[in-house]
């Protein structure tokens, strides 16, 4: 076993972080010890794949959307500046605040029309939730925006059908396997629904991403569906199916049955 | 003109300037964010939400300050914004095997395999030692700079590295075995 001073000088040494007279105790530690010679080989292999690594080049699109949001904060800025050194500005400013003066002097609520206003509140807001959830899951650009709707989806506290729906079509049909995998996961908290079960099953023989087909069965062995026993077996006999997703499949047969 | 000079002027007013950090910095940016997330679509989103975010919060940018540290801090910030809440089930689902698996699928040359084998090793480390990792590794920063974005001791940064190091040999080679 190597200890870890040693194997820290061994890792400087080849980043070149040492002193001459440094090095020349590592060298000759790498002559003297075989177990820190093939230590330090395997480190040497790993770090030449690090050094080897290709940076990943950006898309088009990235310079394109950052260009068009440079511009239209320009644009705000423009906005903002022109009406702030309007004179109307100030007048309108003044007459607001008169305004919000004399209504905070004088209104008074009721209790029961305060209650309205909260209950409406809340309509309103759920509402906006809902056309969030929908606004970030269509988002065809932005598969992390659909993830924020997935789970903004998976937050909403009540069961709502076109939701619902959104969410299977995103699990059967999302270019992303990240997104497709956390609709998948949504669609867990919603299991007991008929629809969401039978949607599960039919989507498992659909999916060929390892990760989503493993998360799949998992949920589906999770509520006890017994009808996903079949594909299962399919799975099983499928030889494009990699040994990983055969061994979740398997187990869920035994856990199913 | 230094980054700490444009940003400056950025924060002063002058906005268009924004675009030759944008010039000096995405790449890395989105190398960063997309390996952190193992997703370049989901990278490429991050990193406009970084320049977003150095628009919109330009004068928090503290005079003085490295330019390097505080953008990398926005974009530290705009990964754990949106990964902290989203529970990441791959992780708990991948294990070594399933990623020899994996590898073994791609039909490649011997330098992409090793890239790939890379990769998947990254993704089976905590985050924060996946990060470090690309910092140190991938983007060559210094002990020092990476210190500053995380605002520790350069000590702690090299025992992390270290650990995160071995950590990623032990899955490397184990990997490797699979081949």
């Amino acid at each position: 076993m190597i200890n870890e001073t040693t194997q820290q000088k061994v890792l400087d040494y080849i980043d070149g972080r040492l002193s001459a007279e440094e090095r020349k105790q590592v060298e000759q530690l790498l002559k003297d010890d075989t177990e820190v010679q093939n230590w330090y080989e395997q480190m040497k292999e790993m770090n030449s794949a690090i050094l080897s690594s290709k940076e990943w080049k950006p898309s088009a699109a990235l310079r394109e959307s950052f260009s068009a949001m440079l511009q239209q904060e320009l644009e705000v800025e423009k906005k903002s500046k022109s009406i702030f050194f309007n004179p109307v500005f100030y007048r309108a400013a003044a007459a607001i605040a008169l305004v919000i003066a004399l209504g905070s002097l004088g209104f008074r609520y009721s209790k029961q029309q305060a209650k309205d206003a909260e209950i409406l509140a809340l309509r309103k807001e759920m509402e906006a939730t809902r056309a969030l959830v929908f606004a970030l899951l269509e988002n065809d650009q932005s598969a992390s925006q659909r993830m924020m709707g997935v789970k903004a989806a998976y937050e909403t506290t009540r069961k709502d059908d076109a939701i619902v729906l959104a969410l299977i079509n995103v699990m059967n049909e999302d270019a992303n396997m990240n997104v497709r995998l956390s609709a998948v996961e949504a669609l867990g908290k919603f299991s007991t629904e008929a629809i969401v079960q039978r949607a599960l099953i039919e989507s498992l023989p659909k999916q060929t991403d390892p990760a989503v087909q493993i998360a799949l069965i998992q949920v589906l062995v999770q509520m006890k569906e017994l009808g996903a026993v079949q594909s299962l077996q399919k799975i099983i006999e499928d030889e494009s199916t990699i040994e990983s997703v055969k061994d979740e499949a398997h187990a869920g047969i035994i856990k199913l049955s | 003109m230094t980054d700490e000079a444009i940003m400056e002027a950025v924060k002063n007013g002058k906005l268009e300037q924004a675009a030759v950090l944008f010039e000096r910095y995405h790449v890395r940016l989105y190398n960063f964010l997309a390996r952190l997330a193992m997703d370049k679509e989901v990278g490429e989103d991050l990193t406009q939400n970084v320049f977003l975010r150095m628009l919109k919060y330009k004068h928090t940018y503290k005079e003085g300050a490295r330019f390097q540290s505080w953008i990398y801090q926005l974009a530290r910030n705009v990964f754990s914004d949106h990964y902290q809440s989203m529970k990441r089930s791959m992780n708990s689902k991948l294990d070594v095997e399933f990623l020899a698996d994996k590898v073994a699928d791609v039909e490649s040359g011997v330098e992409e395999e090793r890239e790939a084998r890379l990769h998947q090793c990254l993704h089976l480390l905590s985050e924060e030692q996946r990060e470090l990792l690309v910092l140190t590794r991938f983007q060559h920063m210094k002990y020092e700079e990476v210190a500053d974005i995380l605002d520790t001791t350069v000590a702690n940064i090299k025992v992390k590295v270290h650990r995160a190091i071995l950590k990623l040999r032990e899955h490397y080679f184990q990997l490797e075995a699979y081949d």
